[in-house]
């Protein structure tokens, strides 16, 4: 009991060590913009990685679709501040709602088909890429001319003159991001949705009411990804149909699968990693040799699907049992 | 009067266009164990997976003590009080034994947790033993008690069985059928499915036998056995 007090105390001051360090990064690159737009990036996909572990993670939902999602988010919110001088702060909630519209659009028929798997993800994937024709083709919305958002420099408007701003949004994004899939964990849909994600028809029998389930879960990564999208088009200053990326999507994936299905802070440490040696590789040594920092990344991701095929969220897991339990592996007991 | 608990009028079911149930009659009155007994490919997991709704029936009704079930989703059918123990267990391997369990008990949220948990340890000690290790390192026989077990969580009046002894040793089948035995003595209405002749008629109390989608023969188990079509093409006596 005592030694589990302790374990507690331990978990929360490194967490705590970790957002401190997050707090002052900005700080110390202050004077670098670049360097700061590069780290907001490497959050921006912890957030949307993290947000993936819902759907991916949690119910196994293979979900190619994350950036419809953040497209729909930044045009909703760019569309009213460009239109209606809408501030963003409220513009991102709409975001998150038209991305919560759409996906619910999306998942009532896809689930009550029992489309699933691989056809899900194709599905999700197909979605992407139609939403990117559909906005390149819609010129009142989008268009192929990027729209930029205006009063720059602006807090009512969200369009700060530093990246610096963006960044702490970011964090405060992955906190959430971090807390919703924690809080979801812990609750009975989350057990559902572990339940469903590894045996659909098992779940079914049992009584619990997949498709709604996976609608939920959907439903809660599509909102937030909706959210972030708000700030990801006051961000980059403009909206434009490429964000609707397919490849950027199935990235996301890739980083809630390296990280650790399911593990809270799996899809998190894949991104910090991942793509904070991609940004870095493609800072460093991009200009002299292009092409290589993708080498590099994927030799990574060879070697951690390789060697950790459940994450790499459990070399952590294993080192801090190693540490902290005394007597073998003690499992954790749920509840 | 026998209260029925279910009665199966007409129905017909199959995947897709391909019909594997035609005609299917029958009924199963409270406390009664019934087996229903065929061949691979005669339709009795098809049967099952009908009365839980995984897949849905062509024509005929389902009763589940009085009300028709035929149109309900699996999840509604599992929370009226059937449990369906599939084909396989079914089990999620990646939870503990635990968890397993945890999510039969889980939307009996008014019950204590854990009087339904110690009631499923009394009957298989070993889920006990083995509570904190993940199903996927069970023995085949625990895997098969993991999941009568998760089965027994929601509290069904009625459970339905998928060839509990599949792929087990003659020994560990012995003790599964020990198992049933119990819940047997409980009183909870058992429908067993089996290819396994002569432990099903030994335990159960009644039979039907499926031939091609078809039920062609029913009645006591005692009959069964000694009927000369079951000797012939079951037994090969």
């Amino acid at each position: 009991m005592e030694q589990k007090k302790n374990n507690q105390v331990t978990k929360s001051l490194l967490w705590l060590l970790l957002l401190i360090i997050a707090v002052i990064i900005p700080w110390i690159l202050g004077s670098n913009q670049y360097s700061v737009l590069l780290v907001t990036t490497v959050l921006l996909y912890g957030v949307m990685a993290t947000l993936w572990n819902i759907i991916g993670g949690l119910a196994g939902q293979l979900d190619l679709g994350s950036f419809a999602y953040l497209g729909l988010g930044a045009f909703t919110s760019g569309t009213l501040l460009i239109r209606y001088n809408f501030t963003p702060w409220m513009g991102m909630i709409l975001g998150g709602l038209v991305a919560a519209g759409f996906a619910l659009l999306i998942g009532i028929p896809l689930f009550r088909f029992r489309i699933r798997e691989v056809w899900y993800a194709l599905t999700t994937c197909a979605l992407v890429e139609i939403l990117k024709v559909v906005f390149t083709m819609w010129e009142k919305v989008g268009g192929p001319v990027e729209r930029y958002l205006p009063h720059y420099g602006s807090l009512y408007h969200m369009r700060f003159s530093s990246y610096i701003p963006y960044y702490y949004l970011m964090l405060g994004l992955l906190l959430i991001a971090l807390g919703v899939n924690y809080r979801i964990n812990k609750t009975r849909l989350g057990y559902y949705l572990k339940a469903l994600g590894e045996d659909e028809i098992a779940a079914e029998v049992l009584g619990i009411d997949t498709r709604s389930c996976k609608l939920k879960a959907l439903v809660c990564y599509s909102f937030l990804i909706g959210v972030t999208g708000g700030i990801y088009a006051n961000m980059y200053g403009y909206i434009h149909p490429s964000f609707f990326d397919g490849q950027e999507s199935i990235k996301v994936a890739i980083l809630g699968i390296v990280g650790g299905r399911g593990i809270t802070y799996g899809p998190l440490l894949a991104a910090l990693l991942l793509v904070g040696i991609q940004e870095f590789l493609r800072a460093s040594i991009g200009g002299d040799v292009s092409g290589l920092y993708l080498v590099i990344y994927s030799v990574i991701l060879i070697v951690v699907v390789l060697f950790r095929p459940k994450g790499i969220a459990t070399i952590f897991q294993d080192v801090y049992q190693r540490v902290f339990s005394r007597r073998g592996v003690e499992k954790k007991n749920v509840q | 009067m026998v209260k029925q608990v279910l009665q199966i009028k007409d129905l017909s079911s199959g995947y897709g266009k391909v019909t594997v149930l035609r005609d299917i009659n029958f009924q199963i009155v409270e406390n009664e164990v019934v087996a229903v007994l065929g061949s691979n490919g005669a339709g009795k997991t098809t049967l099952l997976k009908t009365i839980s709704k995984l897949i849905s029936p062509f024509t005929g009704e389902i009763i589940f003590e009085g009300q028709n079930i035929a149109s309900y989703p699996p999840y509604l059918v599992a929370q009226a009080g059937i449990a369906h123990v599939p084909e396989g267990g079914k089990l999620f391997v990646n939870m503990t034994v635990y968890e397993n369990l945890l999510m039969g008990i889980y939307r009996n949220r008014k019950k204590v947790k854990e009087d339904i948990l110690e009631e499923i340890y009394e009957i298989f000690p070993i889920l006990r033993e083995r509570k904190n290790q993940l199903a996927r390192t069970l023995s085949g026989g625990e895997k098969q008690m993991l999941s009568i077990g998760r089965g027994l969580a929601s509290q069904p009046k009625f459970i339905m069985l998928d060839e509990p002894s599949q792929g087990l040793a003659p020994k560990l089948v012995d003790e599964i059928y020990q198992k049933l035995s119990i819940l047997k003595k409980r009183g909870i209405t058992i429908l067993l499915i089996e290819q396994n002749i002569n432990y099903a008629l030994q335990f159960a109390e009644r039979g039907y036998v499926l031939e091609n989608g078809r039920i062609v023969m029913e009645g006591e188990s005692k009959e069964l056995l000694n009927s000369e079509h079951i000797k012939k093409h079951y037994l090969g006596i």
